[in-house]
């Protein structure tokens, strides 16, 4: 009886390859899909290797058809969508899953293969690392070793997969270097990736609430890199301007969506140096552009300065980008100010955090001047008992007032709000700026890193005959959090609490090392877009690159490559010696006109010639004999010279 | 028994080596009329280092070849009798208490001979044939914890009779695969015959033969057999018919790599018995029914009859590359 169903375990072989493979493809998935998906995958992997061990029954199409069925609208339910790289990926795994349950033969391995080839282009989809392009070679070199070993069979080891496979990828590399280089970039995609927007993104949020939640992360992760051109800036003036809230309701923050207007980049004045950088900026998904202040020059495409001298491109950063920028550490903004905008910047919602109005009235009673007010406050808030910290208590209604006079603790948003009310108070125009402070020099790639820990809130104040000037109250009581970065200030107080300073600088050596290969990696692989391909090709000689001539270098370069590869396999292919004793011999037997039958000797078939009696006895004996001594015997070419004369004297 | 040698007499050189083959043909084939083949293959066989079964009906001359080989090689020979009681310590010998010494002393068994004739060895026991092929397999036995050598060289000459069926213990396939070659002696030509039946009685021919050479001439012809050089040509046919056999439909089980290391080896000597300068085809047909016929398993739907024609039909069918 058939069991049609049933595996008779000759897959055994190849099937942990087929597994490897796929388990390898799916890997990078993992993080990104959700977790029932893993679950069904490893699920289905063990289960299809246990059944072809015990040489079992797959399950029943209706079972397939139900899993199928179930896990479509799983994917569907959890992303309420199926396309786009999330639900994509997530469908195309977990089908591959269930499919791995039909595989009965051969053909259905290739499939899976396949598949797992698309599992790892699809992870290129998502964000690449470092480590990506070593993981795909490895990926590869496993998917095609799995290959091999299952058309190859019983006949090659698994080493020997496993070397062709290497072998394979190897004369691959050039081909595919060529294109990396050659295939013309476009600045914008032929399809556009729809990008996952479910996936939370850190960086600066639209609005600030000090005191609702702690909102600050010490994430390591990097917003941006900067390379200067010239000397880098001293450590107090890296503000990275990036929004500027404007809005207080008495109790959050908010800015205006930056309406462009070209005038504000003439509101700047620059004085002193200009400097010159490059901002290589994670994406954030926003719109924000992050620049030294002030910003005063960049290359961006479609970014333009807001009213509040912001920088916002019109489209969301999806993918990194780098552009260049130049900014004045020193200038004067927009010293004239109308009276309807200084109101419109001293706005505060009526009754909200009165006892910090009443105390600015006050303290600007005693001042006697804007400028003295100002100070004054930035001395109470120094020699006052405040404290900065990462981990403020909640703070309820009227925070302002709730932290000024009860809490005192707090991190650079509960300063720069409560200045910001406080100046409000007395009717100072005060804004408040969102953006990076600091950042830390690499020494290995001599670049910036600012990481999403250094994030960091200021003020703004307008004074009369200044312009908007900026404060940093958080200056005033945390000197060191501007001297030094976040991220050194924390790691100086893990050291000393625990008492091993050096190995955390060890770690942190090794961290300010593996940040400059990524930086490199960044600006040279995934980084490789429109402009840098053309500069490279430039640089290369290429005279005005353009699509048409990118795209005939890059055929001629394929061509070339591919007859360059099979010449050098060619070459290393010895053809089995030609064996001339044998067409010599093959002569002999055309002009006898007489053929061996399969199987019969030289010796055999002279004997039945001989026989026949048409040709000379001594002819034959001596050919047959020369050729035997020639082709099998120690002859050499002494008989294989005898040979050739008595087949060249038959006539 | 055995007819030494002297170092003086002992020819050297290549055509000296050559004398001593032909020699050899020659006075086997005055005792045994009319089976050159096999007189070649056994001689071929001796030199690739193998071990012969000869399979045939009683009364073919399978005693007579052996002894023959015997002498005329000038080795020392010990006949054993297969029987249902023999037992292992008949054939590797037994320790024996020595009275007067007090202590143990070993009394080898005809193993401890240059040739030895297993006469009818599927009418023994497993147990007594396994005592012999362990000693054919490693040249040496193993008595009371003690491993003996055997001498060189040690040529066995097996007998069976196919037609016994009642009583006997057939060699299994495994054991078979021990015998490099396995011939069939077969009934003589007419011509033969009548000279085997008017002539004089073999036995005594037997007696007066010469010995031609001696066991160091064997020895150095071992090695020089193993020089004969075996082309790529060849090993390509050699490859074709295992090849074959492995994919045919009339085989169940084809030559192993071993099987076709023993096929080269034993053409290797049947090329140098032969005079070729090499491993020609024809030294591989001469032996391949030897070597495989033993070795394959015929399909159970086969249309041959012997092995001999199955491997003719192996033959017949691989083209010579």
């Amino acid at each position: 009886m058939s069991r049609p169903r049933g595996t008779d375990g000759s897959l055994l072989t190849s099937l942990p390859w087929t597994l490897s493979a796929l388990i390898v493809a799916m890997a990078p998935h993992i993080p990104f899909i959700p977790i029932w998906i893993t679950v069904i995958f490893v699920g289905c992997v063990v289960w299809r290797y246990v059944i072809e061990r015990r040489r079992g029954v797959l399950p029943s199409p209706w079972l397939r058809g139900a899993l199928a069925l179930g896990c479509f609208l799983g994917v569907l339910a959890t992303y309420s969508s199926v396309s786009g790289v999330g639900p994509g990926s997530a469908l195309l795994a977990v089908m591959a899953a269930l499919k791995l349950l039909e595989t009965r033969k051969r053909r259905d391995q290739f499939v899976l293969l396949f598949l797992s080839i698309f599992l790892v282009m699809s992870s290129l989809l998502r964000e690449q690392f470092l480590w990506s392009l070593p993981y795909l070679v490895v990926s590869m070199l496993i998917i095609m070793s799995a290959w091999l070993r299952m058309s190859a069979g019983e006949s090659q080891t698994a080493r020997q997969s496993f070397m062709t496979g290497g072998r394979l990828l190897l004369y691959a590399a050039p081909l595919a270097i060529a294109m990396w280089i050659f295939f013309p970039r476009l600045s914008t995609p032929f399809w556009a990736v729809p990008i996952d927007t479910s996936r939370a993104t850190t960086g600066l949020s639209d609005t600030m609430s000090p005191g609702d939640i702690s909102e600050l992360s010490m994430s390591d992760e990097v917003a941006f890199r900067v390379s200067f051109e010239g000397d880098v800036p001293a450590a107090r003036d890296r503000y990275w301007r990036g929004l500027v809230l404007t809005r207080f309701n008495g109790r959050t923050w908010s800015g205006r969506e930056p309406s462009i207007s070209r005038s504000s980049r003439e509101q700047v004045q620059p004085l002193g140096e200009r400097v010159d950088y490059e901002v290589t900026l994670e994406p954030t998904r926003q719109q924000w552009v992050f620049a030294l202040d002030m910003p005063y020059a960049w290359s961006l495409s479609r970014t333009f300065m807001g009213p509040q001298q912001q920088l916002a491109r019109t489209t969301p950063i999806d993918q990194r980008i780098a552009y260049k920028a130049s900014s004045y550490t020193d200038f004067r903004v927009e010293t004239d100010l109308s009276s309807m905008y200084r109101n419109w910047y001293s706005e505060l919602p009526s009754g909200s955090n009165p006892r910090t109005a009443e105390l600015a009235r006050e303290m600007r009673a005693a001042a006697g001047s804007d400028q003295a007010f100002v100070n004054a406050v930035l001395q109470k808030l120094h020699e006052e008992e405040y404290y900065y910290t990462l981990e403020p208590p909640p703070l309820g209604r009227n925070p302002v007032d709730r932290f000024l006079f009860d809490t005192r603790r707090g991190f650079c948003e509960h300063y720069a709000s409560a200045f910001s009310v406080l100046m409000r108070s007395v009717n100072i125009p005060t804004r408040i700026v969102l953006g990076y402070h600091g950042g830390e020099l690499n020494p290995m790639g001599g670049h910036l890193i600012v990481r999403q820990s250094d994030a960091h809130a200021w003020t703004e104040i307008w004074l009369d005959g200044i312009g908007w000037h900026r404060v940093d109250p958080t200056a005033a009581v945390a000197p060191e959090r501007i001297e030094m970065s976040a991220s050194d200030a924390a790691l100086d107080g893990i050291g000393e609490a625990w008492g091993f300073a050096a190995p955390s600088r060890l770690l942190h050596q090794m961290t300010l090392t593996w940040d400059a290969l990524n930086a490199k990696w960044n600006d040279w692989i995934l980084g490789y877009g429109p402009e840098t391909q053309n500069s490279f090709l430039k640089w290369l000689g290429m005279e005005d690159p353009t699509w048409r001539k990118m795209m005939l270098t890059l055929v001629g370069l394929v061509v070339g490559l591919i007859m360059l590869i099979s010449v050098l396999l060619m070459s290393r292919y010895r053809p089995p010696a030609k064996d001339e004793a044998a067409i010599l011999y093959q002569r002999f037997v055309k002009r006898l006109g007489q053929t061996p039958d399969t199987g019969e000797t030289a010796q055999v078939f002279a004997l039945r010639v001989r026989e026949s009696g048409r040709v000379q006895a001594a002819m034959v004996d001596e050919i047959t004999d020369a050729y035997l001594d020639a082709r099998y015997g120690n002859g050499g070419d002494e008989a294989f010279a005898r040979l050739k004369e008595a087949v060249g004297a038959m006539r | 028994m055995q007819r030494s040698t002297t170092l003086e007499s002992l020819p050297t050189g290549r055509s000296a080596q050559r004398e001593v083959i032909e020699r050899a043909r020659q006075a086997l084939g005055t005792i045994i009329l009319g089976k050159d083949e096999q007189i070649s293959l056994a001689i071929a066989c001796l030199l690739a280092r193998g071990h012969l079964l000869i399979e045939d009906l009683p009364g073919l001359g399978k005693t007579m070849l052996a002894q023959a080989l015997a002498r005329v090689l000038g080795l020392s020979f010990r006949r054993i009798q297969f029987t249902s009681d023999l037992l292992p310590a008949d054939i590797i010998g037994v320790s024996v208490f020595r009275q007067e010494s007090g202590e143990f002393e070993f009394q080898p068994g005809p193993v401890f001979s240059q040739l030895i004739l297993a006469d009818e060895v599927n009418r023994a026991t497993p147990k007594a044939q396994s005592a012999l092929l362990e000693a054919m397999e490693e040249q040496q036995v193993s008595v009371d914890g003690s491993t003996r050598e055997l001498p060189t060289p040690f040529f066995v000459v097996a007998t069976q009779n196919p037609g016994d069926q009642i009583g006997t213990f057939p060699l299994p396939e495994s054991q078979l695969d021990r015998f490099l070659m396995r011939v069939e002696i077969g009934y003589p030509n007419e011509e033969s015959e009548r000279e085997l039946i008017a002539g004089e009685d073999r036995r005594s021919m037997l007696r007066e033969i010469e010995a031609v050479t001696g066991p160091e001439m064997l020895i150095a012809l071992q090695e020089v057999v193993r020089e004969v050089p075996v082309k790529d040509a060849l090993i390509s046919y050699v490859q074709a018919l295992v090849r074959h056999t492995r994919e045919s439909a009339d085989i169940d089980i084809g030559l192993s790599p071993r099987g076709a290391q023993a096929l080269v080896a034993a053409a290797r000597a049947y090329a140098y018995v032969e005079n070729h300068s090499g491993v020609y085809p024809d030294d591989v047909q001469a032996v391949f029914a030897s070597v495989a016929g033993h070795r394959l398993k015929p399909a159970g739907s086969t249309r041959f009859r012997s092995p001999a024609e199955l491997c003719q039909h192996v033959l017949d069918s691989v083209a010579i590359p």
